[in-house]
Formats: C-alpha cells, sequence, structure tokens
C-alpha cells in the first residue's frame, strides 16, 4: 500500500478531529461548543500543517460557521439557554470589519506606490543621511525598512530592499561577515518594523479585529504611540546585535542607488494620496476620523482616477484580507459558544501571576509563529486571551487589550528560521547566510523581544491605557 | 517542487559537451541537466521529458550537427507550442553570418555564445536566461532565488504584490 | 552569246567621245557650252544645287566627299568621257562630292533643261550621249561592286581579328584571376606558417602539461584505489548521451546512495570497474572525492585528445598551404589529397569520405596547386550533397599518367549546363563567400593544363558527378 503524502495525513488527521467532539460529550461545554471546537481543531490542524492555503483554511472556517453555528445554519436554529446563536452575517461581516478596509487601504497605497517607485524612491532618499560606513549603512537600510514595512507589507518591503543590498552584498568580500549582517537586517528590521502600526502587518489585524468584536476600538494613533517606541528598542537592538554578531571588515560600503521620482500626473497623484492617507492616519487622535474610513480615501481616489484599474483591484491580496477575516470570525463563536471559557476555565489560572501570564502568552506566541504564520498564531491565541480576560478568572491585572496585544506583538517578534516568516525566506534564497546565522541572531531578537514585551505590558502600556 | 525544469545540451562532440555540462554543474540543484548528441535525439529527449511533466527552461545547442543543424532545430522547437517558451541559446564556433541572422529572427534566439567560450561568460548567459524564463513561468521565485539572478527576482516579487500571512 | 556588231562600237567610250567632240565642233551652239578646265579649280561643292553637269572631253576631276569629321575622301576620278555631277543632275537635289580639277581640259557644261533639248534638237547626239551616260552608270556600278567585295573581305579580317582579341583576353583573364589566387594562397601560406608556429606552442605546452600532470598525480595519489581510478579516468572512451541516459537509470537503482544528479552523471561515464572500485572503497563524504580522481583522468584524457587535434590540424593546414607556390617537386599527390581531406574536415564532418588510394608513383607537380583543385571539386561536392552523402576519392596510374576519380552521391550536374562548368566566370553559386575555396573549375582547369594532363567531369549511371583527372608521370624537375 503506497503511504499516504503529508498532506492526504494532515487532512484526515483534520477531519478525525473534526468528527470527534461530535461524539464526545463533554461536561461544562455546550452543544454549540462541541461544534465550535470541532471547527476550532479542524481549523488549528490546517492551519498548523498547511495541507491546503491557510486562507482557504479560513474560508472553510467561515463556511463551517455559517453552516452549522449561525441561527441560519442547521445545527441551532433556535435561541437556547446555553447559546444564542450569532446571525450568519455576523461572520461573513468580519470581511467588512472596519481593519480589513483598513487593510485594503494599505493594500491600495502600497500597490500604487509599489507601480511608481516611490517605494524604491524614497527608500533612495531616505538612506542618503546614513553615509557609507558600514554601521550606519545597516542602521540606515533598518530604519528605512522598518519605515516602510509599517505601511507596507513586509514581504515586498523585504523584496524592494533586496534589490537595494544584494549589489552592495556582490562587491563586498565573500568572507566579509557583513554580508550575513546585511543580508539579515532586512527581514529583521522589515518584521520588527511591522509591529508599528495597525496596517503593518496581519497580527496586528487580528488584534484589533478581536478588540473590535468586544467593543473596543483602538484608534490608528492609539496603537502607534502603543507600539511604535517598542520598535524602536527592538529595532535598535537588532542593529546592534548583527554588528556584534558580524562585524563587517570593510570600512566603506558603495551606495550608489540610481534613479528619480516619476513626474507624470499619475505619480504625482499617488504621491499626494499616500502623504494626504498617512498623514491622517497618524493624526487620528487630532481629528476623530476612523483609520479605516480614511482608508477608503486611497480606494476611492485611486479607482476614480484609473491608476487603480480592474486588473488591479484583481490583483490585490485578497486572500490576506480573508484569512485575517476567518480568525476574527472563529474568535466570534469561540467566544459565543462558550468554547473559550470552557478552554480557560480548565486550567487553573488564578495560581499563575500576572507576570507569569504575560511571559507565558508572549513566550508561546513567539514559538508558535516561528513554526506557524504569525497572523495563525495570533489568531489561535487571541480568542483564549480574550475570554480569560473577560471571564474574569485571571484576575485583576490582566486587562483585555493589554494581553491582546503581547500576543500580536509577540507574533512578530518571531524570526529565528527561514519559515517563520515570509522575510526570512527571501533572505534565505539568496544564499548569502546559513539557516544556523539566522537561528542564533533571531533566537537573541526574540529573547529580547520577549523581555522588552514583557517590561513593556508591564510598565508603559498600562501607563497609556490608563 | 512537482516539476523540474530541465536544461537541455544539444552537443556531438563528446568532449565539448562534456566540458558544457562540467559548467552547468553549478545550476544542477535546481535545473537538472539533460544531454543530446543530435536534434534527433534531443527531439526524444523533450518529448520525454515534457510527458513527464517536467519543463525546459533552457536549450543550449551546438550549430553543426550531424542530420538536421541547430539553427533548424531551434526553429523548429520554437514553432512547436510546447518549447516555443523555451529559452533557446545557441553555441558555436561556426555559424555563418546568415545562419545566425536566420536564428535570431525565426527561432527568437535568445542569446549567441561563441566558442570557445568561458566559464563566466557561459554562467551569465545561462543565468540571464533561466531568471527570464523563471519570471515569465514559474510562480514560487524564492525556490530559484539563490542560483539565479536574486536581485532581479526581488523586483520582480516586490511587483508582484507580494504580502504577509 | 556575239556581241550585236551594230552597238559594239557604242561601248566604246572613246569612239563615241570622239564622235560627240566631231558634233560639237559642228554645232556652234554647243561650241559655246565647252568650259575649259584649268587645273586646281573647283568645280561644283559639296551639299550646293548643282547647275550644270559636265560631260568630261579632256582632263580629270577628282570628286571628293568630306565627312562629318572634317576629313576629306577622295571618292574617283572622273576622266575623259565621264559625266560630273550626273546624280544631282538626275535627282536634282544638291551635290553629294565636291569636284575638284585635278588636269586641265575641257568639258561640255550642260544645264539640265537644255539636256532634253540637246537630245530632240540633235537626234544624232541622242543616242552616244544615252549611252555614255548608260556606261558611266555601268562603270559606277562595277566599281561599287569592287568596294563591296573589298569591304566584305575587311570585315572578314577584322571578325577574325576580333576573336583573336577575344580569345587573348579571356587567356588574360585567366591567368590573371590565376596570379591572383596565387598571390591569395601565397598569402595563406605565409599566414599559415606563422599561425601554425604560434598555435603549436601552446599546443605542445597543453600536451606537455598534460603528460607531466600524470607523472605529478602518480606521486601525490599513492593511496592505491585512487590513483586506480585516476588511471581509469585516464583511458575512458566518452559516452554517448544516449548510452548515458541509459546508464543513468542504472547507476540510480544500483547504487541508491548516489543523490545528487550531477555525481549520477559522472559514475555513468565511468567504467564498471571503477564504479565497483568506487563501490568498494565509498566512505561517509568520500564519494565527491573519489569521482573526483576519476574526472581529473578525464579531464587530462581531454586535454589529450583536444591537443592532439590541434597539432593535427595545424600539420595539416601548414603542408595544405605549402608556400613554395610555383616550385615543382617530386612529390607523392596523395598525401596532398590527405591534407585537403583533414583541411575540410569541417565541411566533410558528417560526409562518408572512402579513399581508394592505390599505390602512385611520384611525379613532377606544383602540390599546392593541385590541392587546390581538390579543394575545388570536393567544397563543390559538398555543396551537391548538401552535408550529406558519399564522397570517393581513388587514385590509380596508367600507361605512365596518374589519374585521380573524385565521386560523389549529390544530384549530379545538369547536362545543359556541363560543357561550360570549366568556362571562366561560370559559377551557380554567390561568389566570394569564402577566402580560398570555390575558386572556380577554371582555374582547376588551368592548373591541371599547366601540369600537362587533362580533367573531365560527368554524371555517373547511379546518380552522382564524377571528375577524372589525368596528369602524366613526370621526373624532369
Amino acid at each position: 500500500m503506497k503511504a499516504f503524502s503529508k498532506d492526504a495525513l494532515a487532512i484526515i488527521i483534520g477531519v478525525i478531529g473534526f468528527i470527534i467532539p461530535f461524539f464526545l460529550s463533554i461536561p461544562g461545554l455546550s452543544e454549540a461548543g462541541h461544534v465550535a471546537l470541532s471547527i476550532f481543531i479542524i481549523a488549528a490542524v490546517f492551519w498548523m500543517l498547511e495541507p491546503v492555503p491557510i486562507y482557504a483554511t479560513s474560508m472553510l472556517v467561515i463556511l463551517l460557521q455559517v453552516f452549522f453555528l449561525s441561527k441560519q445554519g442547521v445545527l441551532f436554529p433556535e435561541v437556547s439557554a446555553e447559546y444564542a446563536p450569532n446571525a450568519y452575517t455576523d461572520f461573513i461581516g468580519t470581511l467588512a470589519n472596519p481593519i480589513i478596509i483598513l487593510f485594503l487601504g494599505g493594500f491600495v497605497l502600497a500597490d500604487a506606490a509599489v507601480k511608481f517607485d516611490l517605494d524604491k524612491n524614497l527608500t533612495r532618499i531616505l538612506l542618503k543621511p546614513f553615509g557609507s560606513k558600514p554601521k550606519f549603512i545597516i542602521l540606515g537600510l533598518m530604519i528605512v525598512t522598518g519605515l516602510l514595512s509599517a505601511f507596507m507589507s513586509n514581504t515586498a518591503t523585504t523584496a524592494m530592499m533586496m534589490t537595494v543590498i544584494l549589489p552592495i552584498i556582490a562587491k563586498t568580500d565573500i568572507d566579509d561577515p557583513m554580508r550575513i549582517g546585511l543580508a539579515l537586517s532586512i527581514p529583521f528590521a522589515a518584521n520588527i518594523g511591522g509591529i508599528a502600526t495597525p496596517i503593518g502587518t496581519p497580527p496586528n489585524a487580528v488584534v484589533i479585529g478581536a478588540l473590535s468584536t468586544q467593543g473596543i476600538d483602538i484608534a490608528f494613533t492609539e496603537w502607534m504611540v502603543l507600539a511604535a517606541p517598542l520598535v524602536l528598542i527592538v529595532l535598535g537592538f537588532s542593529w546592534l546585535i548583527l554588528l556584534w554578531m558580524f562585524k563587517p571588515k570593510t570600512n566603506s560600503v558603495p551606495m550608489d542607488l540610481k534613479g528619480s521620482f516619476q513626474k507624470n500626473k499619475s505619480a504625482v497623484l499617488v504621491y499626494l494620496v499616500f502623504a494626504v492617507t498617512v498623514v491622517l492616519w497618524i493624526t487620528e487622535s487630532l481629528h476623530g476620523v476612523g483609520s479605516s474610513i480614511i482608508a477608503l480615501i486611497p480606494v476611492a481616489v485611486l479607482s476614480l482616477t484609473g491608476i487603480l484599474d480592474k486588473d488591479g483591484i484583481r490583483q490585490l491580496p485578497w486572500e490576506v484580507l480573508w484569512l485575517v477575516a476567518g480568525g476574527i470570525s472563529l474568535g466570534i463563536s469561540m467566544e459565543s459558544t462558550g468554547l473559550a471559557e470552557w478552554i480557560v476555565t480548565s486550567i487553573e489560572w488564578s495560581s499563575f501571576s500576572t507576570l507569569f501570564m504575560i511571559i507565558g502568552f508572549s513566550l508561546v506566541a513567539i514559538v508558535m509563529s516561528n513554526f506557524l504564520s504569525n497572523t495563525v498564531s495570533a489568531t489561535l491565541l487571541i480568542p483564549l486571551a480574550v475570554s480569560l480576560a473577560t471571564s474574569g478568572v485571571a484576575g485583576e491585572g490582566f486587562s483585555l487589550i493589554l494581553i491582546s496585544l503581547v500576543i500580536g506583538v509577540s507574533a512578530s517578534m518571531a524570526m529565528m528560521l527561514p519559515i517563520s516568516t515570509p522575510p526570512n525566506a527571501i533572505a534565505m534564497s539568496t544564499g548569502t547566510l546559513k539557516t544556523k546565522h539566522m537561528t542564533r541572531a533571531g533566537l537573541a531578537i526574540g529573547l529580547f523581544g520577549l523581555l522588552m514585551v514583557t517590561l513593556y505590558a508591564l510598565f508603559y502600556w498600562p501607563l497609556i491605557l490608563n | 517542487m512537482d516539476h523540474k525544469i530541465y536544461i537541455l545540451i544539444v552537443e556531438d562532440e563528446l568532449e565539448v559537451m562534456d566540458a558544457l555540462v562540467k559548467d552547468l554543474e553549478k545550476f544542477e540543484t535546481f535545473f537538472p541537466v539533460e544531454t543530446a548528441n543530435d536534434a534527433t535525439e534531443a527531439e526524444e529527449v523533450i518529448d520525454y521529458i515534457l510527458d513527464h511533466d517536467h519543463k525546459i527552461g533552457l536549450i543550449l545547442c551546438d550549430h553543426v550537427l550531424p542530420g538536421k543543424n541547430g539553427v533548424d532545430l531551434l526553429i523548429e522547437l520554437q514553432q512547436n507550442p510546447k518549447t516555443a517558451i523555451s529559452k533557446k541559446v545557441l553555441v558555436t564556433g561556426q555559424a555563418g553570418h546568415e545562419d545566425t541572422i536566420m536564428a535570431i529572427n525565426k527561432a527568437d534566439l535568445d542569446h549567441y555564445i561563441a566558442k570557445p567560450w568561458t566559464e563566466d561568460e557561459l554562467e551569465k548567459v545561462v543565468r540571464d536566461e533561466l531568471t527570464d524564463y523563471v519570471l515569465s513561468n514559474e510562480d514560487n521565485l524564492l525556490y530559484y532565488m539563490q542560483v539565479l539572478d536574486a536581485e532581479k527576482i526581488s523586483d520582480a516579487m516586490r511587483k508582484n504584490k507580494m504580502t504577509d500571512h | 552569246m556575239e556581241n550585236n556588231p551594230g552597238i559594239s562600237w557604242l561601248n566604246d567610250t572613246d569612239t563615241i567621245l570622239t564622235f560627240i567632240k566631231k558634233v560639237i565642233s559642228e554645232l556652234p551652239e554647243l561650241r559655246d557650252q565647252i568650259e575649259v578646265l584649268e587645273e586646281g579649280d573647283l568645280l561644283f561643292l559639296q551639299g550646293e544645287p548643282l547647275e550644270f553637269m559636265y560631260l568630261i572631253l579632256e582632263g580629270n576631276i577628282q570628286l571628293t566627299r568630306t565627312q562629318p569629321d572634317a576629313s576629306e575622301d577622295v571618292l574617283i576620278t572622273l576622266g575623259a568621257g565621264s559625266f560630273a555631277g550626273l546624280i544631282a543632275f538626275t535627282t536634282g537635289e544638291p551635290t553629294l562630292t565636291s569636284g575638284r580639277i585635278t588636269q586641265k581640259g575641257v568639258a561640255l557644261k550642260m544645264r539640265p533643261q537644255q539636256f532634253e533639248q540637246y537630245l530632240n534638237d540633235h537626234p544624232r547626239l541622242k543616242h552616244p550621249l544615252q549611252q555614255l551616260m548608260l556606261n558611266n552608270m555601268i562603270q559606277r556600278y562595277k566599281s561599287n561592286l569592287r568596294l563591296q567585295t573589298k569591304t566584305h573581305a575587311l570585315s572578314k579580317q577584322l571578325n577574325k581579328e576580333r576573336n583573336e582579341l577575344k580569345a587573348a583576353y579571356q587567356q588574360l583573364e585567366t591567368t590573371h584571376q590565376m596570379l591572383v589566387h596565387q598571390e591569395k594562397m601565397a598569402t595563406l601560406g605565409e599566414l599559415v606558417a606563422g599561425f601554425a608556429h604560434e598555435v603549436n606552442n601552446p599546443a605542445s605546452a597543453l600536451m606537455r602539461a598534460a603528460e607531466n600532470l600524470i607523472d605529478i598525480y602518480a606521486e601525490f595519489e599513492n593511496s592505491h584505489y585512487s590513483y586506480q581510478l585516476f588511471r581509469l579516468g585516464l583511458h575512458a572512451e566518452p559516452v554517448d548521451s544516449n548510452t548515458q541516459r541509459k546508464r543513468m537509470h542504472l547507476i540510480e537503482k544500483k547504487y541508491p546512495w548516489v543523490y545528487d544528479r550531477s555525481s549520477v552523471r559522472k559514475l555513468a561515464q565511468m567504467p564498471d570497474e571503477a564504479l565497483d572500485l568506487i563501490d568498494k572503497h565509498r566512505k561517509k563524504g568520500e564519494i565527491d572525492s573519489l569521482v573526483n580522481h576519476f574526472e581529473a583522468g578525464k579531464m587530462i584524457h581531454n586535454i589529450r585528445i583536444a591537443s592532439k587535434r590541434i597539432a593535427n590540424l595545424v600539420k595539416s593546414l601548414k603542408s595544405y598551404s605549402r608556400q613554395d607556390q610555383n616550385k615543382e617537386e617530386l612529390a607523392d599527390i596523395r598525401e596532398g589529397i590527405r591534407d585537403t581531406i583533414l583541411v575540410l574536415s569541417n565541411r566533410l564532418k558528417f560526409i562518408d569520405v572512402n579513399l581508394e588510394l592505390d599505390d602512385i608513383p611520384k611525379t613532377c607537380a606544383n602540390i599546392g596547386d593541385l590541392n587546390q583543385v581538390w579543394t575545388n571539386i570536393i567544397v563543390n561536392a559538398c555543396d551537391a550533397m548538401k552535408g550529406q552523402g558519399e564522397l570517393t576519392i581513388s587514385t590509380q596510374e596508367k600507361d605512365h599518367t596518374i589519374v585521380v576519380k573524385i565521386s560523389d552521391t549529390g544530384p549530379g550536374i545538369p547536362e545543359d549546363i556541363l560543357p561550360k562548368i570549366f568556362d571562366p566566370n561560370f559559377t551557380t553559386k554567390n561568389q566570394g563567400a569564402e577566402f580560398g575555396l570555390g575558386l572556380g573549375l577554371a582555374i582547376s582547369h588551368e592548373i591541371i593544363g599547366q601540369a600537362g594532363g587533362s580533367i573531365m567531369a560527368g554524371n555517373r549511371p547511379d546518380g552522382g558527378t564524377e571528375f577524372a583527372i589525368t596528369i602524366p608521370v613526370r621526373d624532369d624537375c
């Protein structure tokens, strides 16, 4: 008999895991909770083992929820004492969640920026002040990468920055450790930079989306005030650790970025829309207009002016939006069916201190997202954190926002392995470094991140949130 | 990777073939090399590769071959929709002017390498051509990045609307 | 037929003239018409209308004609009894000639309108005058006939001379082509000599280096099996790609421990003996270096083969394009044929060449020139066969002549152009494409002719063309 392929095996495990709760009666868990558990299991298995693309799993999650758990579904048409079924629009509505719209705006903006080489030209301008000394060049590269990845996808930023550093690497002596330092600086900065804004990376969206279903809205500026200082310090640490681990031998780095800003009408309009949108986002607390609403400005303006055409719209990364929506949607039913609470209450949380729990969640998030997609890690952990906070079992110091932030931010601190994030994979594929280099540097940054998240969660964030 | 992208070398002199294969060894982990001594054998090898759902990324072809010559072979492969997308490079010491012009016009020849070649030259041509092939025909660019033109592939990925997940 | 005696006297101009003179002397009105001709005077001028016609009674008038280029041709000298201005008189058009008196005398001057009248008034004169006129005409007709005959003879002569010139020109042209060709070959010879020297140096350096490498390897690699692998590589026969593919499949099955494709290919090129050695001595991580011992041997083998090929090519190129172009020497024609074939090996790559070279005596010949003949014929044959077919070259000795036959399996030469192929400038293809080749069969013809031999072309009954060259055996150089 031919052995099952890895993918087939994963699907079988997922499906069996999905079926089991239907035949079990778990004390303390509602009937709907059993169904939610089934969906949670199959989603978790599929997300972790990836027999199908992760966005497809998200679509499956929404389908299963609508089908089995919604009021219009087949199992729970009536409200009962145990379970007040959500309307199916609650599940599919996650696709129009403000954070999704905010992301859509970010995609459109980034797309236009790449189309008109705004990202490259900004890099060229921003790198100029950093001179030609290797350590400052690396610092400059990391700052620019971090900045861009706060507004564009980390992956696209990394790919773009690779075109900047590959010629430098090619001109550097083969035995100069700076090659490795350079190749690592970009993905690390991109991973870290993504934390800085709500649209920086999908785990942020998962956190904000989950909080919004709890009635807590986090403004763009508010997120930045919470996250950006952390980003700066981790970025700075990463720079130092990379310089220390891969000490450059050469004294000067040739840097001749060529190019010029496009000056046609469309390009100028894109610059304008980009500037206006970003300024409006980061000044949200001044004018009070929600970032998701502002996100519609680039979408509408660029479509109206034809810069975003039919093909452009088709090519937007819709699958990322589905992925995040599926995650938010899963959280909704875990919450409403009492599944999350049941998982939470099955552990004696009160015996753990707040510090322990912060470290615990942060550590688990970092470890998980080193092996899994960051978004998936956040998606699987957030519902637990939400229940933990709302059920009150965790004690007073355990604020909902705080723990969500810990998870969201920690999910982006994972960069030990090539598979940890797409930017890591890109850096690895250049062939300039070995996995052990990435693991060593990534471990140091992960540990420092853990430390910083803990410190921020204990001292800085409570200060801001209160 | 469920399909492989092959490099096919068509050359009748075994010592020369040996040298070509040797110079392309560094691509072999990603692009397996197949060889043929004449046009007929080349066509058989191509059919075999395509029938097994693999692809042919690059054909390096000598001009002076027993039977059908290199230019004619490349023209024929260009007209076959299955091999039209493959990159075609003529490696020869003796194609006349007219033959070469014909190859460029009709076979959509991508490059011309004169014998004797240098390793660097051959490597660069093969790298460039395979990069072009991969960029226009493959989805998973990352896989080929370390053996091909990483800068070009990075830029293509940047434009491909890459996302995090 | 007997002449009529009644009018025979009329044929005699003198008699008629005497008669007319007599009549004139009798008739006073005619006497007035007598004009004295003074030597040197111009009687009438070409192109002017003629008022009078003259019957010359005594003296001479020379008729001249001014040609368009202003030169003056003497046409005829009219003596006594001739009419001057006869044509202009009868046609009424301007005179075609000028009349100059070259000997003084007298002439009867007549106005045209008077003439009729004389005839009518003097019936005695009518007949003699008419006869005289007729005589004049006859005379002129006769001279015309003479002229024509003369012209004909002249043009015949001219034609002959022209043909001779043409032949001489053709001869000159062939000689010129020949000289240019010889000059080219001499230049080529010089180039080749220099080139051969320059190439031979690196080629022999390559050869020596390969041999030295072998010795060094023997010293370094004293571990038995790795040197053995090297020796095996040194004598490995190259494997064609089809066999190699088959062997690669075998290797993959037989030695599952080889994982990457490059190694599989390298193993597939090894003889079984080498495979067994590797299988026996492989330790973890050592396979690559074992394979490399074999590879090193194979590479040195390749260097050896390649440098030998270079040396051989240079050698035959050198003897093919001998510098002593214009010297005959006692030589074996077959060597030239062999050199030619080696030099043309690129063209002959995919053609089966059959050499049936019987023993032939050495002869006095210009081998360099003869090589050109072989080249011309072989290159034409290759073109005719479109690069694929069979080429047969044979040599024989018959009655003190050497016969070289070159035949191909091409389509043959069309019968209608067969007689023309040795003409100078005959070609079926665009000229000037390649240096030293395709200079035409005319030169071949010339070269063989100079050697005292002959060249013939014909189509064989079973298809293809056959050239037969015969060269007499000489030892007078």
